[in-house]
């Protein structure tokens, strides 16, 4: 086997991990941070010939990879936290009914809601669902636990979750990368036994079972890795995933020789580890991303053992909130010790500059489409309450725009803005509006339910062709025509339109707004792929680009292209009139076609546009 | 060695910090970089920390910068909870206005005196070197360069840097190239 040192994203070491344990099957839903895991898979897979690909949504991925290791494979599945409660059903079932082969969840939580709704710590899901958790704490050691992750199952029958955070995931680091293994692929099921198949009869044995199995993974997990730094025994910590980092660095600074150990295995801990030290400690200190999960076994732990130590940790004396830091180690170590922590703030610079938002990139369909809709609804004198969903469109909360109301979970466009349909006695105008991925991922079943239960709302699937708020991961958007798919479902009211053409889009929308009014769902899709994905693409195809730029005299500095639109690219000068930056202009020709005395003109190939409607 | 980086989504940021990290594990120097995904292609800020040597975690902690690289102006003054008296800073003149609508802004003339009073502030002309070199593109490598100059040195030398553009990038002569009219810019401050 031939090793060597590279420079590694966290993720992609995950991935790593995974393919030198002989992963056959990898199926996952894109989210941050935990995407670029299946992009490496599906890159550096296929020469091994492991199968991984992009599911619908991550209860598919995950009842896939399930599906994998009831026969023998050896199975993962990748997703972001908050896609871990779209796969609960069959992970949950999934501990009762083991698997034949190995199988790894992989869970990319987002302490600090870098990109996230939330926060939630999928350590928890662990308890709850009686499967072992392993987390790494950074990017070389996350290679060894994910190839450690899957011996681990297989070993014992059951799924493991490997929880990463985003300090792990995107973390870059010094990785030893070894050859890949040939993939594990599994044999079948047994017809015979029905193990797999969970009537109650066969679940209550299961249960029964499944206890027993967490009694021996209570003891096996203590043959898993922890690493212990010797210091003084009267001040104990524990850490578990990238808080160890934290800590390491932290005992340098502060110059102190507290005893250390750090379990690789957060769920179920590594008890009798953690005993033979907390014995001889006067205080322990839990340090841990995310919320009290080891610090609330230790002290049961503690309790059934009847040792009576003083535990601090989140619950108490760690912030709960945001993820951690080396100044917060610092202060809660020096706290702990009752010594100074090291006191620096920065520098005062003088001035606050203003806030930049992440907005919509140059040429985004998705800004074109929140403009036509706002003219839309505005000349049908409608005043919609917008319900919104996950994506790059979420950012149309932003003004000018103001067309995101309600954003809450994948797929509640449709589901919540049902709801304050029926909340408001059929009082409020709804437009639900979602993105082709989000709509693959759990719209379709919410639109169902719309059209069975005659709720009259008006559904904007923004499709651009790609999941792009992740990277530009594909989806069932290329192989399915949405239309189709809703005209299958029974709608009525389907229209299609191009948010480039403003004109007929709006006139679009005012036939759909108009089909609603009258109590009809009505369905508009707006196809024009991703600018970022379309303008890259046609540039290595070597397609001659176009790009707009303001005739200066004809400018009658009206605001309406910069202020309305707010396309990145276009800025105001000192006296109001418009400028384009050619740098970032990437032809989408919508501010020439809101400009109302024509100033904005084309230079280049205005087939540019057509090939971007066909690029994706 | 902490290098604190900051600029807009789509500046090149990442990429830098990839050939530093990558730099440095050629030369067995422990390196880790952290940056903020997901919404960084949007035009909106992006920081990237990265530490080398004898470290275990990501991040680098609050004053800890032994050297800031901003890439853009306004950027620059979100690094302040970083620096120190110490810190050597690297600020691109160029000023990128965020798309809010109806903002207003100080002149970028004030901006750059109000950086121009700290101590070991350089501010350097990175995107009109590159645009100079041809290609506004390589601005990132200008500011690597002129970061080399003013710091970097001591932690990676100047071949592991040029050998890692050379193997990962895309037009490496014109990249090599701007990293080396950065390393001037600051040289000849």
């Amino acid at each position: 086997m031939t090793c060597g040192k590279r420079f590694m994203l966290g993720n992609h070491a995950i991935a790593q991990g995974f393919l030198e344990a002989g992963v056959s099957v990898a199926m996952g839903y894109p989210g941050t941070p935990s995407s670029e895991i299946m992009e490496y898979l599906i890159e550096k897979g296929e020469e091994l010939g492991v199968y991984a690909e992009w599911s619908s949504n991550e209860k598919v991925a995950l009842e896939g990879a399930y599906g994998a290791a009831m026969t023998g494979a050896r199975a993962i599945a990748t997703m972001k936290h908050v896609g871990l409660n779209v796969g609960m059903d069959p992970l949950m079932s999934s501990a009762y009914t083991g698997v034949e082969g190995g199988l790894a969840i992989v869970t990319a939580d987002d302490p600090g809601m870098w990109s996230s709704q939330n926060e939630q710590d999928n350590r928890w899901v662990g308890l709850h669902a009686y499967i072992p958790v392993l987390e790494p704490y950074d990017p070389a050691n996350a290679k060894e636990l994910a190839r450690i992750a899957i011996e681990f199952s297989e070993k014992m029958r059951h799924p493991v979750l490997f929880r990463t955070v985003t300090r792990v995931s995107h973390t870059r680091g010094p990785v030893d990368v070894c050859d890949g293994k040939p993939p594990v692929f599994g044999k079948g099921i047994d017809r015979t036994k029905k193990r797999f198949a969970l009537v109650p009869a066969n679940a209550r044995k299961l249960k029964a079972e499944l206890v027993g199995r967490w009694a021996k993974i209570e003891e096996e997990v203590e043959e898993l890795p922890v690493t212990v730094e010797e210091g003084d025994p009267g001040l104990l910590v524990i850490t578990s995933g990238s808080a160890f980092a934290y800590v390491m660095d932290s005992i340098k600074e502060l110059e102190v020789s507290p005893t250390v150990i750090n379990l690789s295995v957060p769920v179920p801990v590594q008890r009798k580890k953690v005993l033979d030290l907390a014995t001889k400690a006067s205080k322990i200190v839990v340090i841990e991303e995310g919320d009290p999960v080891v610090e609330t076994q230790v002290k049961a732990a503690l309790f059934d053992e009847g040792i009576k130590v003083p535990v601090l940790g989140k619950s108490n004396f760690v912030p709960p909130v945001g993820e951690l830091s080396l100044d917060i180690t610092n202060s809660v170590l020096a706290g702990a010790m009752s010594i100074e922590a090291p006191h620096r703030r920065g520098v005062n610079l003088g001035y606050e500059p203003p806030q930049r938002p992440p907005v919509f990139c140059p040429g985004c369909p998705h800004a074109a489409s929140y403009y036509e809709l706002k003219l839309a609804s505005t000349t049908s004198r409608v005043k919609p309450l917008f319900s919104g969903d996950i994506g790059c469109y979420s950012l149309g909360i932003n003004s000018p725009f103001d067309e995101e109301d309600v954003l809450t979970d994948m797929g509640s466009s449709l589901g919540v803005g049902m709801g304050i349909h029926r909340g408001t006695n059929g009082k409020s105008f709804v437009v639900s509006i979602i993105g082709d991925s989000t709509f693959f991922h759990s719209g379709l079943p919410a639109l169902a339910s719309a059209i069975y239960n005659k709720t009259p709302l008006l559904l904007i699937v923004l499709d651009n062709r790609t999941t792009a708020m992740t990277g530009g991961q594909p989806n069932p958007t290329q192989a399915i025509p949405i239309e189709e798919a809703v005209r299958g479902l029974g709608v009525r009211n389907v229209y299609s339109m191009d948010p480039f053409n403003v004109r007929e889009a709006v006139n679009t929308m005012r036939n759909a707004i108009d089909a609603v009014k009258r109590g009809e769902p009505a369905v508009v899709v707006s196809k024009r792929a991703c600018a970022l994905e379309a303008a890259r693409k046609l540039r290595r195809e070597g397609v001659e680009p176009l790009i707009y730029s303001v005739v200066e005299d004809a400018c009658k500095a009206c605001g309406i292209c910069y202020n309305m639109i707010a396309c990145p690219a276009i800025q105001p000068k000192d006296d109001g009139r418009a400028w384009i930056d050619p740098n970032s202009c990437v032809g989408c020709s919508v501010c020439a076609q809101v400009c109302p005395y024509d100033a904005i003109k084309p230079s280049g190939n205005l087939d540019w546009i057509k090939r971007w409607g066909e690029a994706l | 060695m902490n290098i604190y980086m900051i600029g807009v989504g789509g500046q090149g940021l990442i990429t830098t910090s990839n050939l530093i990290g990558a730099a440095a594990t050629s030369r067995g120097v422990k390196a880790l970089t952290s940056e903020t995904h997901g919404l960084s292609q949007r035009g909106g800020s992006v920081d990237v920390h990265v530490r080398l040597g004898d470290v275990n975690s990501p991040l680098i902690p609050l004053g800890g910068a032994d050297l800031v690289i901003a890439f853009e102006l306004l950027e620059a003054f979100r690094a302040a909870p970083y620096i120190n008296e110490n810190t050597k800073i690297i600020v691109n003149s160029r000023l990128i206005r965020p798309p809010t609508p109806r903002l207003r802004l100080p002149r970028a003339e004030e901006l750059i005196n109000k950086l121009g009073a700290i101590r070991n502030v350089k501010i350097i002309d990175a995107f009109n070197a590159a645009v100079k070199l041809g290609n506004p593109i390589v601005e990132n490598m200008v500011l690597l360069g002129a970061a080399h100059a003013a710091g970097l040195s001591s932690a990676i030398d100047e071949g592991a840097i040029i050998e890692a553009i050379r193997s990962t990038m895309r037009m490496p002569e014109l990249n090599v190239r701007a990293f080396e009219v950065g390393i001037n810019l600051v040289n000849n401050y």
